[in-house]
């Protein structure tokens, strides 16, 4: 079967094909060949890859392998192929960018030998190229795809990270940490900022909403400034746009100078907004600050070129912005909440508070302290008294600032502008709600710069001056502040303010009223006591006046002693019924009439008749008690009349007893049919005599018998004739540490 | 501290008593760089040399994407290092961005109030900052750069290591086969590789030399596309009492293309 003429035998044709020429197999192979000396010289080059490249092989020999390559080839070769042909002799499959004659990359793989001499120096190195180019794209997609999926996996561990930061986020405050921190991170931005927009519109309905930055991180507070003075009245168009990359080049240089120039000075080449939305509100903005690199750098990006955030960051940063949005809503609901609650907890503390107020003063204070704990970090009160406005307190939340509230209170009301939030509050009588503090507002309302500069010192932020009305009377102001480390006041703390206020008002009210009324009676009462006793030849004197410790209304008790022209002495203790002004008012009086009639010195029992003649034409309103006496100082011929008074005590040589002194009606009873009997004795040297009122001997607890008896047994106890030390053992004895009465006492003992 | 001769895989070689030699390599492979120039110096000099963290058989679990983020925390392993092993005078020799970290190297000393640490400073095709600026001649432009990081992905030698089987088709029970295709010297991980591509030829650290103030050689090559001579001269004008010596040895590596001379160079400085 073999040996068919004409018929070509296979492996005759085989064999033809493999004895070719070698040379030919080089030149025309499937791969370029070329051959180079150490330092990159190629000495030898097939035809395939002169045809690859489209280079004649003149113009190769001669030249260096490593200057056809790309420049990343270059240090790529340098760095690695140099390096490790001469450690390993040998590359595999190293990917370098051959650069046609044209231009053009022909991406290659290299294979490559180093050979060398015996001694080891290298000769020559031998290199196969192939073409790689489907298979570097193949590459390169496997790579974009690792990169894409890892980059995707990052953006959705973010998203995860952000929504379980979210849900542990309970404050507006942690909500924007958490934004600005994740979001900065997502986009390796230099800093970051969360803008919102206030809640509530600053007053009118042409107002443009305020922005206040939340939280910032790394960003300058000149840019954020800057951009929210850019973004008023363009805020609504800047969130319509979504999500928006604003560069730092020519157009905003010339368009926003300031902001650009903020932008520079911070190393920002560009800024991210990101709007920050629940539902369709738009609550803010999360502001990004792309950095030109990161750390020390140097960028990539050539100068002013422009920075593209890809779609999958857009979306990603659609998706925090709605989420932070969410939480916000979230976190404001739960924060409002919380503060209800606190509102409540502050008004029942404030009225427990106001219930148990002792004085003016002291409630003020203490309220001042409660508001500063709970609602504001300054709280100032005005109160008009009769000695006109007095700024009764201010204070500040934080003890360290409190230098600052007291500048503030050495101002008072009638120093202050007319457009003073306080001042026009107890002007117009209705509540000042300053939402917005600013510099024209402290210009309006401060005169001077001292003034001013604590104001500002204090960062306030907004103000509400309640004004504090009784009965259309105006008390006072009640003015409270924030600063900007809470968050401004809102309607609710406003009503809140307002309702502290009428508590307020009330209690100041009663409280004026009732101070006003001590003030006066102690006054009165103080005026119209004698002044000690004179000093007489012959005798030794102590007096003492106690006013009632419960109760606020003063006694209408008296004493009085007179040295009369003949050397007499006059002698009264009195007691007017009743324990407010009219018995002061009434004890005044009587004072004075009984002074106007000594003058013509009658007996004690004429006084007493002439008093009771003179009552009803005096318009006496009230009756009393009392003891008149006459004394020789010389003789100690003692004569005293009682109007229903209690009877005198007379202590001799330690033994007490009371003056048998047969009382004769009050004064201001209807008078009495025989004139008072006079009790006439001589007060021998040494003896003691006391005078007093009820007060001394009486008690809630006991009968006046017993306290009579009381102070028989106290007198002679207390062993002694001296009027001082007499009045302070008998007060010790018998009067504890409060009085339900006013006391009045006078001792007396002859010592010549 | 015995972790830090571990995570920079510290080889010591030579003559204990010898004056201490710390040869830092370059951007691209690791120790092995100076495998022809360490034993001429090994005869009368204590030889140390190390991989940076993420190089080499470096402990790639220390690499800190932020400590590493910038050439300073290569100087504060190189000063750990010496202080680890109670080096003084050290005659320290930086190949590339080495030479850099070197300069960094020395600040991190002074910081550390250690300025005996070092006593020389040799570098080796040392280019304080690439990337071109105004008047400043680096040899790169931006787009290079970009090219430089565009071929590391494409090479991705530690990368190719996972895919080489599935390119060439190899049954993942022979994984000699996997191994021989790899280029073992200069294998890394290839996030970090990329990491020191970009901290290498970003930085900029031309202040820096001013501060240099040990005797300091500056090796300049012929040919060098990485550190071209201008750039030399630039390093030998900005460091005060410097000795510039050109090479004629072609590329980047010259202790590898031409230990003699390189080798000769160094002595020839050192015995000043």
């Amino acid at each position: 079967m073999s040996g068919a003429a004409g018929e070509p035998d296979p492996r005759e044709q085989l064999g033809r094909l493999l004895e070719e020429d070698p040379a030919d197999l080089y030149e025309n192979a499937p791969m370029g060949y070329l051959s180079a000396l150490p330092d990159g010289r190629i000495v030898k080059v097939n035809r395939t890859f002169c045809a690859w490249t489209g280079r004649s092989p003149d113009a190769l020999l001669g030249a260096r392998f490593q200057d056809l390559l790309t420049m990343g080839g270059r240090v790529f070769h340098e760095t690695h192929v140099v390096p490790l042909l001469r450690m390993q002799g040998a590359v595999r499959e190293i990917a370098l960018d051959v650069v046609r004659m044209d231009g053009s990359v022909l991406p290659c793989l290299i294979n490559a030998v180093e050979l060398r001499n015996d001694d080891g120096t290298p000769v020559l190195m031998r290199a196969t190229l192939f073409e790689a180019t489907a298979r570097r794209r193949y590459e390169r997609e496997l790579l974009t795809a690792q990169r894409a999926a890892e980059e995707s996996e990052a953006r959705s561990r973010t998203v995860q990270q952000v929504v379980s930061d979210m849900a542990a986020a309970t404050s507006v405050a942690d909500v924007a940490a958490v934004i600005v921190e994740r979001g900065r991170a997502a986009l390796r931005a230099r800093g970051a900022a969360l803008v919102l927009v206030e809640e509530e519109p600053a007053g009118g309905i042409d107002d443009l909403p305020r922005l206040h930055t939340e939280h910032a991180v790394g960003l300058p507070a000149e840019l954020l400034h800057e951009l929210q003075a850019a973004a008023i009245g363009q805020l609504a168009l800047e969130l319509e746009q979504g999500v928006r990359t604003i560069p730092l080049d020519e157009r905003l240089r010339s368009v926003r100078p300031e902001i650009a120039g903020a932008m520079a000075a911070g190393g920002l080449s560009s800024l991210v907004l990101v709007p920050v939305t629940a539902d369709s509100r738009r609550l803010g903005v999360l502001v990004l600050g792309l950095g030109a690199a990161g750390g020390d750098l140097i960028s990539l990006d050539e100068p002013e070129a422009v920075t593209v955030t890809g779609p999958a960051d857009v979306d990603l940063l659609w998706t925090l912005g709605r989420q932070a949005g969410q939480a916000l809503e979230r976190a404001r609901l739960h924060e409002e909440t919380a503060r209800q609650a606190e509102r409540s907890a502050f008004l029942l503390e404030a009225a427990r508070l106001l219930a148990e107020a002792a004085d003016v003063r002291e409630t003020v204070e203490r309220l001042a302290h409660l508001s500063v704990d709970r609602l504001a970090d300054l709280c100032v009160i005005d109160l008009e008294t009769e000695q006109g406005p007095v700024r009764a307190t201010a204070r500040h939340r934080d003890p360290t600032r409190q230098y600052l509230a007291d500048e503030v209170r050495e101002r008072h009301l009638s120093q202050r502008s007319a457009t003073h939030p306080s001042t026009r509050a107890m002007q117009q009588g209705g509540t000042q709600w300053v939402r917005v503090v600013d510099e024209e507002f402290l210009a309006g309302v401060t005169s001077e710069d001292r003034h001013r500069q604590a104001i500002r010192a204090m960062e306030l932020t907004s103000v509400v001056a309640v004004p504090l009305m009784a009965d259309g009377r105006r008390l006072g102001v009640l003015t409270l502040a924030t600063d900007r480390r809470r968050s401004s006041f809102t309607a609710a703390d406003v009503e809140v303010a307002e309702q502290l206020g009428l508590q307020m008002s009330l209690v100041l009210a009663k409280a004026q009223r009732y101070e006003l009324d001590v003030r006066t009676s102690h006054t009165l009462q103080a005026n119209l006591l004698p002044p000690p006793p004179p000093e007489v030849a012959g005798l030794q004197m102590a007096v003492r006046y106690l006013a009632a410790t419960q109760g606020v209304e003063v006694g209408g008790d008296f004493y009085d002693v007179v040295r009369l022209p003949d050397d007499q002495v006059a002698l009264a203790v009195g007691d007017v019924v009743g324990h407010d002004i009219t018995a002061a008012a009434t004890m005044g009086q009587l004072n004075s009439v009984y002074r106007a009639l000594l003058v013509d010195r009658p007996a004690p029992s004429a006084m007493i008749a002439r008093l009771q003649a003179s009552w009803s034409l005096l318009g006496l309103q009230r009756m009393a008690t009392a003891l008149f006496a006459t004394l020789d100082p010389v003789t100690g011929q003692l004569r005293i009349a009682s109007a229903g008074h209690l009877a005198p005590l007379l202590l001799t040589a330690g033994h007490a007893e009371f003056l048998p002194v047969a009382p004769s009606r009050m004064l201001g009873a209807p008078p009495a049919p025989a004139p008072a009997q006079e009790w006439a004795g001589v007060l021998t040297v040494g003896a003691t005599l006391v005078l007093f009122t009820d007060g001394l001997v009486e008690s809630r607890s006991a009968d006046i018998d017993a306290g009579l008896a009381h102070l028989l047994a106290a007198a002679e106890a207390a062993d002694t004739s001296d009027p001082d030390e007499l009045c302070d053992r008998l007060l010790d004895a018998l009067t504890g540490a409060h009085r339900a009465d006013d006391i009045a006492l006078l001792v007396l003992t002859r010592t010549a | 501290m015995g972790s830090v001769l571990a995570r920079n895989c510290v080889t010591v070689s030579g003559v204990p008593s010898g004056r201490p030699m710390v040869f830092a390599h370059g951007f691209g492979c690791d120790q092995a760089m100076w495998r022809f120039v360490a034993p001429d110096f090994e005869v009368d000099h204590r030889v140390v040399l190390f991989d940076h963290v993420g190089a080499g058989s470096s402990d790639l679990s220390a690499y800190d994407p932020e400590k590493y983020g910038s050439l300073r925390g290569y100087a504060r392993d190189i000063v750990e290092i010496c202080r680890e092993l109670e080096l003084e005078n050290v005659v320290l020799v930086g190949h590339s961005v080495s030479a850099m970290i070197g300069v960094l190297a020395l600040q991190e000393a002074a910081l550390q109030d250690a300025p005996e640490l070092f006593g020389a400073l040799v570098m080796v095709g040392p280019n304080p900052r690439y990337v071109d600026d105004g008047d400043y001649v680096g040899g790169f432009s931006r787009a290079d750069i970009l090219g430089l990081l565009d071929a590391l992905d494409s090479n991705h030698l530690g990368w190719s290591a996972q895919m080489a089987p599935v390119i060439m088709g190899a049954h993942p029970d022979q994984p000699e086969l996997a191994e021989e295709l790899t280029n073992s010297f200069c294998r890394t991980d290839p996030d970090i590789a990329r990491q020191f591509a970009r901290v290498t030829f970003l930085s900029d650290n031309r202040a820096d030399l001013a501060d240099i103030a040990v005797p300091t050689l500056v090796l300049q090559c012929s040919e060098d596309v990485i550190a071209p001579d201008v750039v030399g001269r630039y390093v030998h004008d900005a460091v005060a009492g410097s000795t510039f010596t050109k090479l004629s040895a072609v590329g980047h590596v010259p202790h590898l293309s031409s230990p003699e001379e390189t080798t000769a160079a160094i002595r020839a400085f050192l015995t000043g």
